[in-house]
């Protein structure tokens, strides 16, 4: 991974408004915060792949789960160190408050979800060992080709996506996008449903 | 009227620039933030540990009784000593528990509770953390309670412990939603998720133009308190923790300082939600004549005393009547909510009044009706008889 | 009415009583709850509680003769009596020991109504909380001796109609131990029968009452 940690990317916003209106420094030229920030990034990473990890190796379902919890809070922790301050509110409340709520419950409701001695594979192991590295290699590829731009200075210097750009990006351009998601989502609603529901006949 | 309106800013940046003598710029930065820190990290257990003495002194107000008055003058040191006497029960864990993640939930449980206070704009300028996604921020993280309620109740491993939990997750997803729609009108008039510019945006007629005084902001804001009382899971919404049916629910094993712990991010829960309520609906800060830190804070406590006037007068829901409430009264109030605001935005001033007025009335009347039509006369059980 | 006025109608029920404990007065809907120790509702006179020992103007000069009356008719049998006996071996009309075990006393007040010689009553004293079980609960002679005043303070309808009573036997006895002395004065010849008429008298008749 090629994650650049230089001058002012990873600052707060509250510490450089605080900068300029006092017309102080900024980050670079002050050592000891910028390594607090980037022992913070570093922290956050290696929870996330502490807890991918875990998440993976825990016999325990929930105990998975719940390492699978701290995955996602460490990227929500990422994203608002990358200035994606919406981005990472969204992947909390989306991510931690629903889904995993519900992949929870989806686990409360199997049978002997607390059991120790579940099987960590089953007849499609080798399936997705080779999947896995499928994608761990495209990953990579896309990362080492992909021109970041860190030193684009006009980049960083423009000003944080409000929620109001946001919002006529999503109505706008992505209008048709968004709409099928609705959709989807609609589909999946009377899905479940039409599952859900006591036949009536029988 | 100025000096203390601004006192505590002014402290703080006295503070700033004395330290600015003879600290290096970093250091003066860390130490904002930890004043700040500081500040929420005492605000937030003392008013727990005050709510709950208010909270007893109402509640036996109303049942004609006097309270706690015997620890100090009119009970003020009850609170200290209910801490004492946490912090020195012995602290039990069952054979059976899951022993980490029994100790990890009552602390996951309180992160939330603190982490939210960042975003309320306790006065003018006194926000700890003006985000741009303020209002996204405190929905988002208080979202986060229900896994660490889920945990406490499953590494119990009491059935009643579960059910509670179970209950605690429905309760909380159902209610998020029609919490998030109802904040939705907000946003779209102000175009902001600040909360210091929700605040600011309700500043016109001399700090009187509240948004609750609105027809939309006014459905809004009883949908979003109605949800709030429920998502801390406050009486009538206490279906998690009710002691007469499951035994207080997911604390059912806690003890001790876990269970205060428990206790405490309830009740900041109910501080925060109060607090962003007054902050969303009811001008924050703005208003005549005080300070506004004062004006946040009556506004807040206001908030909390119908909370503690609920617990007082209304007797506990069922698990269906919470449920149809959520997903067939506040739900759709809330969806016709955001068009009424997109219509008082857009409408002339008499005509947006009238109609909005008219279509909110006629969506109660609506629900409620087909809500009445839906509740049973008389309920059969499967397995009763 | 419209839908959900039950619940406004409740919540004012409960604002009404919050607003009463401060402006209103116990008998008007306010808060009639009694600070216990520092304030006490005055006690009601027939209020019974463990019985004492009255005695007339002096300890030593109790009315109880150790008659042990109360002692059988006790229901919980918490009254021990052991009689006085002088120091040729006679009996005495006195106890010698008088204990009342307070952990087993029930408070029916049947003692007070089978003495003969008005000599237990029940008392008012309600706070008799002790770590000390047998030294502070079993109570001896000395700590169940009250004086007549206290009861006459304590109960003075009681109090008035029993001394009443004795007084009136009192004067009894006296007249008619005067008549009994003219009588022998005047006729010797006929002692035995003077002396009974004197005795007569000096049995009460019956129990006090008490309520």
């Amino acid at each position: 991974m090629r994650i650049a940690v230089s001058d002012a990317s990873f600052t707060p916003p509250r510490v450089q408004g605080r900068n300029t209106r006092k017309g102080l420094t900024t980050l670079s030229m002050m050592p000891p915060l910028e390594f607090i920030i980037k022992m913070g990034i570093y922290a956050l990473m290696t929870v996330c792949v502490a807890g991918a990890l875990l998440s993976v190796l825990f016999r325990n379902l929930f105990h998975a789960a719940l390492a699978l919890t701290g995955v996602l809070l460490g990227i929500a922790g990422i994203y608002l160190a990358l200035h994606a301050d919406f981005l990472a509110m969204i992947q909390v409340l989306i991510y931690v408050g629903a889904v995993m709520t519900l992949v929870i419950f989806a686990i409360m409701l199997t049978e002997r979800f607390g059991d120790a001695s579940l099987r960590q594979f089953n007849h499609q192991s080798w399936a997705a060992l080779g999947g896995g590295i499928l994608l761990l290699t495209f990953l990579v590829r896309m990362i080492q080709t992909t021109p970041w731009p860190v030193k684009n200075q006009a980049a960083l210097a423009s000003p944080a996506v409000t929620v109001v750009q946001l919002g006529e990006a999503l109505l706008g351009p992505y209008v048709f996008p968004f709409e099928i998601i609705s959709v989807i989502l609609i589909a999946a609603l009377i899905g479940a449903i039409v599952v859900a529901r006591k036949d009536l006949e029988a | 009227m100025e000096f203390m309106d601004q006192i505590f800013v002014n402290l703080k940046s006295t503070v700033l620039t004395l330290a600015g003598g003879f600290l290096p710029p970093w250091a003066v930065i860390l130490l904002c933030a930890a004043i700040s820190l500081g500040v929420i990290a005492v605000i937030g257990p003392v008013t727990m540990m005050y709510l709950t003495l208010i909270e007893r002194k109402v509640l036996a107000r109303m049942q004609n009784r006097i309270g706690p008055n015997r620890t100090g003058p009119w009970g003020l040191l009850q609170p200290l000593a209910d801490g004492i006497k946490m912090l020195t029960k012995e602290d039990i864990v069952p054979k059976n528990a899951d022993r980490i993640v029994h100790l990890v939930a009552p602390i996951l449980i309180v992160i939330p509770a603190l982490l939210v206070f960042a975003v309320i704009p306790f006065g003018k300028n006194m926000i700890p953390a003006d985000l741009s996604v303020g209002v996204l921020y405190f929905l988002s993280i208080s979202s986060t309670t229900t896994i660490a309620i889920f945990s406490a109740s499953w590494a119990s491993r009491n059935k009643y412990s579960l059910l509670g939990g179970m209950r605690a997750v429905a309760q909380m997803i159902s209610y998020e939603i029609p919490m998030v729609l109802s904040v939705v009108p907000i946003l779209l008039v102000t175009q902001s998720l600040s909360t210091g510019a929700i605040v600011r945006a309700q500043g016109a007629y001399g700090g009187w133009g509240w948004f609750v005084f609105t027809p939309w902001g006014f459905a809004a804001f009883i949908t979003f308190f109605l949800c709030a009382v429920a998502e801390c899971n406050r009486s009538p919404f206490d279906l998690p923790e009710a002691e007469s049916e499951i035994v207080a629910g997911f604390h059912t094993e806690y003890s001790g300082m876990k269970f205060a712990l428990f206790y405490m991010a309830e009740f900041m829960n109910a501080f925060t939600l109060s607090a962003l309520a007054a902050t969303l609906f009811l001008g924050g800060w703005q208003g005549p004549w005080l300070p506004s830190w004062a004006w946040f804070f009556i506004k807040t406590y206001a908030l909390i005393f119908i909370m503690l006037w609920f617990r007082g007068t209304l007797p506990r829901f069922r698990v269906d009547q919470m449920m149809n409430l959520a997903w067939k009264f506040l739900l759709p109030l809330s969806l016709i909510n955001i068009l009424v605001a997109g219509f008082w935005h857009f409408a002339n001033p008499p005509l947006a009044i009238g109609g909005s007025i008219a279509m909110l009335w006629a969506s109660g009347w609506i629900f409620t009706r087909l809500n009445r039509d839906y509740t049973p006369e008389k309920r059969t059980y499967l397995f009763g008889e | 009415m419209f839908f959900g006025s039950g619940v406004i109608k409740g919540m004012l029920v409960t604002l009404k009583a919050f607003a009463a404990s401060y402006f209103r007065g116990p008998d008007k809907g306010g808060i009639f709850t009694v600070q216990y120790p520092e304030q006490r509702l005055a006690e009601k006179e027939n209020f019974r509680n463990f019985p004492f020992l009255v005695y007339d103007k002096t300890p030593d000069n109790l009315r109880c003769v150790a008659c042990d009356i109360c002692a059988k008719e006790c229901p919980p049998k918490c009254i021990t009596i052991v009689r006085e006996f002088d120091k040729d071996n006679k009996p005495l009309k006195r106890p010698a020991v008088f204990s009342i075990d307070h952990t087993v006393c029930m408070n029916c007040g049947i003692c007070e109504e089978a003495c003969p010689f008005d000599a237990i009553f029940m008392d008012h004293n309600f706070e008799i909380a002790s770590t000390d079980r047998q030294g502070d609960l079993l109570l001896q002679k000395e700590a169940l001796l009250k004086s007549n005043d206290y009861f006459n303070k304590i109960r003075p309808t009681d109090a008035s109609a029993i001394d009443a009573k004795r007084a009136e036997a009192e004067a009894k006895k006296k007249a008619a131990e005067q008549a009994a002395a003219a009588k022998a004065a005047a006729a010797a010849a006929a002692p035995k029968l003077a002396a009974a008429a004197a005795d007569k008298p000096a049995v009460p008749t019956e129990p006090p009452k008490t309520v």
